[in-house]
């Protein structure tokens, strides 16, 4: 798990152009998304839900299905590995 | 306002149709042109739309344009439209002094230049579709077939370009730059935006249901709609029958998020009472609201929000008619406009399709099926990506 | 009504944010050119920026340096004009479609793609709910912007405006536009753009905003008297449209001591400002800046910051002049003509304070 945490926070880093920021400065378990952690806002989502496509083969159904699974890098990293199709 | 300004001529083509005379036949029978893709080249075969009937070769024939000459979609669009507009406003025989073209799209040759990219970097082939790839292209491709215009301008605010395009050319008969104004705006579908708005999720997969507590989110439509603009006294000496008065107009910004509305609409608010304060009239003086109401959940319940906040407890009749067109995106603020000024002339309100139940966030429902009712100002409401809020009113004449 | 130029600012392939080409122009030698990207960090916080190409930073940057110059807490109106919007997200988006397919569509270049980004980036910074508009019309993309301005302003609509011309040229649309005709090849130089004969130009990148208003503020640059969009005039048409506005402005050709024209080194396009020079006099002395900023669809901006630039500090400089060498002291009215491959023609008539 830990190995497919680090491996996320990369990917976001990467995906959301997070300039200057290292996975060491991404809490596993702070929220992802609202006013503290990252502040990530509804377009970042959108762009998560293509990476858990693209990287991982899950479709997500639509925007709000992401609320759960984004509500910080561990619950991502949880659901990814249940539902990882490559 | 000094000088009232007039409508002299109008022309559309949508999913509904080529004509005003269809799309009233449409409207009033209640017929949605949604529907699965013809034309448009995609993988996404899943995702409706509203397409304009014709094929470019059509088009090209009935505008008497040879096969050979290179026009994208959009302009042919436009000039169809145009041309409706044009006839009905005399602008031809009896011409104005000045002329201008204000035309709202975003697309411009995109759906060329997405068939021909890896041609345009790689290789010489096809390269004359590169100078087509702006907006200002189309634009001029519909000024040179009319031969008109003394000035032309192109307005991409996304999907409220089509009022701010009457906006500008209203401006610029009121200052006098210009004596009249073909305003409006043409967008086909293209794979580009279609993906674009695919990647937001914001596409239904059946036809849109705006603002009803299931609506999931929007169709895109293609179409093309202008209004002749022009002075009350300008059109008399030239001896045309106004369709109506442009009585008000504002455009304001939500500057709250690139792609969602504020929480509050308070570039919607700010939009229609803007428009309410130009034309001098109060929100009991409207008698429908003709809504941008997309059916994504964000538009829906905040122009909604926004519409209780201008109007209060006595919300006038109001619909959308993006279940009929789809959303045309830069065209929708025109073809909407074509749609509330036959409302206005035939006394009507047209039906909002789809809905079933009111939204959570908002205690209104539009009107659901068509209505006959005596009008005299209409509402019409168009919101764009970037908080680009604009509206307008039209009025019968006195 | 006076209206006026209140303040200016500029990034381009010249020092970006100051008037540093006015004493001393960069020389520029090849035929693509970025701008010089000035620190964006006291401009826009990091979280904010990571979504913005160059061009949206660009635009901030000069919308709040403008704003700052010209004293104004907030603006009425956001115009924005700009030939290509923010064509390197449009590219980035096209080219995964095109290349990955219809899947795996990254959202962020979608939204950063369309034309107005530019206007809402801008209002979005600067919590601006007043009247928004984009302008995508080919080479009178800022006049008009500008045009729009001036209209409301009359109108008495707004007070004030930021109006901005930006445009990005990434190295794809560069090859591209070069396919059909819009470069010179080999190495460039002032002297070569000069003669004018051979076609095409050299590019350049713009962004300028500026402030107009109808009250006066303390470092106001000049008057903005009129702007005039004109479509496939005939040369008659074109001279009609300038006695036009020297008339409704009371003014005399002589009063004109400077014309600044979108001379380009195209000798296509450049026989075209000639005539127009010819028709208006043979001794009006000629201006011209495109060979110090280069060509880009909106580069009719930095004629009008360079005419109100000269205006304000009562001098066109001998580096600026096309057809003499004796610098221009103390000019009173300079009149813009900028023609876009004689499609869309503008006018634009500008006066000292």
């Amino acid at each position: 798990m830990e190995e497919l945490i680090l491996e996320l926070k990369k990917e976001i880093i990467e995906v959301l152009n997070l300039e200057g920021m290292t996975p060491d400065d991404i809490d596993n378990d702070a929220p992802m998304f609202g006013d503290e952690g990252l502040a990530l806002d509804s377009i970042d989502a959108l762009e998560l839900i293509v990476l858990l496509e693209k990287n991982y083969g899950i479709k997500l159904a639509n925007a709000a299905a992401g609320k759960e699974v984004f509500k910080s890098v561990r619950t991502m990293a949880e659901y990814v590995s249940k539902n990882r199709t490559k | 306002m000094a000088g009232s300004l007039v409508v002299t001529g109008m022309g559309i083509i949508s999913g509904l149709g080529t004509g005003k005379d269809k799309t009233l036949q449409a409207l009033f029978a209640e017929k949605s042109a949604v529907g699965p893709i013809k034309h448009l080249q995609t993988t996404h075969t899943d995702i409706p739309v509203s397409e304009v009937e014709m094929t470019d070769e059509e088009m090209k024939t009935a505008l008497h344009i040879p096969q050979s000459q290179l026009v994208t979609r959009t302009p042919l669009m436009a000039m169809i439209a145009a041309k409706e507009a044009i006839q009905q406003a005399h602008l031809q025989e009896n011409k104005p002094k000045r002329i201008a073209f204000i035309n709202g799209t975003t697309v411009g040759g995109m759906e060329k230049s997405e068939q021909f990219y890896l041609d345009f970097l790689g290789n010489e082939n096809h390269k004359e579709f590169i100078a087509a790839h702006d907006c200002g292209a189309g634009t001029d491709a519909v000024a040179d077939y009319f031969g008109i215009f003394d000035m032309t301008t192109t307005i991409s605010t996304a999907c409220s370009s089509a009022i701010n395009a009457l906006i500008i050319g209203a401006n610029l008969i009121r200052t006098g730059k210009v004596d009249a104004a073909v305003v409006g705006g043409t967008e086909c579908l293209s794979k580009f935006h279609l993906n674009g708005f695919n990647t937001l999720m914001i596409l239904d997969r059946e036809t849109c249901k705006p603002f009803s507590k299931n609506h999931v989110g929007l169709n895109l439509g293609e179409g093309a709609a202008y209004l002749v603009l022009e002075k009350a006294e300008a059109a008399q000496l030239r001896g045309v029958q106004p369709l109506c008065e442009l009585n008000g107009y504002a455009n304001f910004c939500d500057a709250f998020h690139q792609t969602a509305t504020s929480p509050n609409g308070q570039g919607p608010y700010l939009a229609m009472q803007g428009a309410l304060a130009d034309a001098n009239l109060q929100p009991s003086d409207i008698d429908y609201i003709s809504c941008h109401g997309t059916g994504t959940g964000n538009n829906d319940s905040t122009e909604g929000i926004a519409i209780t906040r201008v109007f209060g407890e006595h919300i006038p009749d109001f619909s959308s008619t993006k279940a009929f067109t789809g959303h045309t995106t830069s065209a929708a603020g025109s073809v909407e406009a074509v749609i509330s000024i036959l409302a206005l002339q035939n006394n009507f309100i047209p039906a909002n399709l789809n809905f079933s139940e009111k939204m959570d966030e908002v205690d209104i429902t539009p009107v659901t099926k068509t209505k006959r009712k005596d009008i005299q100002h209409v509402m019409n409401n168009s919101f764009g990506f970037g908080g680009n809020d604009s509206s307008c009113i039209f009025s019968k004449i006195k | 009504m006076d209206i006026f130029i209140q303040s200016a600012a500029q990034i381009s392939i010249q020092n970006p944010l100051c008037d540093d080409w006015f004493e001393n122009p960069i020389a520029h030698t090849e035929g693509y050119n970025r701008s010089i990207e000035p620190d964006y960090k006291p401009f826009i916080n990091p979280m904010a920026a990571r979504r913005m190409g160059k061009l949206i930073k660009r635009a901030i940057a000069t919308s709040i340096s403008a704003k700052q110059s010209a004293g104004l807490e907030q603006v009425d109106a956001i115009i924005t004009g700009t030939g290509l919007g923010c064509i390197e997200n449009t590219e980035k988006f096209l080219s995964a479609m095109v290349n990955e397919g219809e899947q795996f569509l990254q959202p962020t270049y979608f939204m950063q793609s369309t034309h107005n980004t530019i206007s809402s980036q801008i209002a979005l910074n600067q919590k601006c709910n007043g009247y928004n508009c984009t302008y995508s019309h080919r080479g009178t993309s800022f006049e008009s912007g500008l045009s729009d301005a001036l209209q409301q302003m009359l109108l008495g609509r707004i007070n004030n405006a930021l109006v901005g011309g930006h445009d990005e040229m990434t190295p794809d649309y560069y090859n591209m536009l070069g396919k059909i005709g819009y470069w010179k090849q080999g190495e460039l130089s002032e002297q070569i753009l000069r003669q004018s004969s051979s076609k095409g130009s050299f590019a350049g990148e713009t962004s300028v905003a500026l402030i107009v208003g109808t009250n006066k503020t303390e470092h106001a640059l000049c008057k903005l008297r009129d702007v005039d969009l004109l479509y496939k005039p005939s040369e008659t048409a074109l001279q009609d449209a300038v006695q036009r506005m020297l008339q409704q402005n009371n003014l005399q050709p002589s009063d004109i001591d400077a014309l600044m024209l979108g001379l380009s080194g195209d000798c296509e396009y450049d026989a075209i400002y000639t005539n127009f020079a010819n028709a208006f006099g043979k001794n009006t002395p000629i201006a011209w800046y495109k060979h110090i900023f280069g060509e880009s669809f909106t580069a009719p901006a930095f004629g009008v910051y360079a005419a109100a630039t000269c205006l304000a500090k009562e001098s066109v400089p001998s580096h600026l002049l096309h057809n003499q060498k004796n610098e221009v002291k103390s000019p009173r009215n300079i009149l813009l003509y900028n023609h876009f491959q004689n499609i869309d023609h503008s006018l634009i008539l500008l006066s000292k304070c």
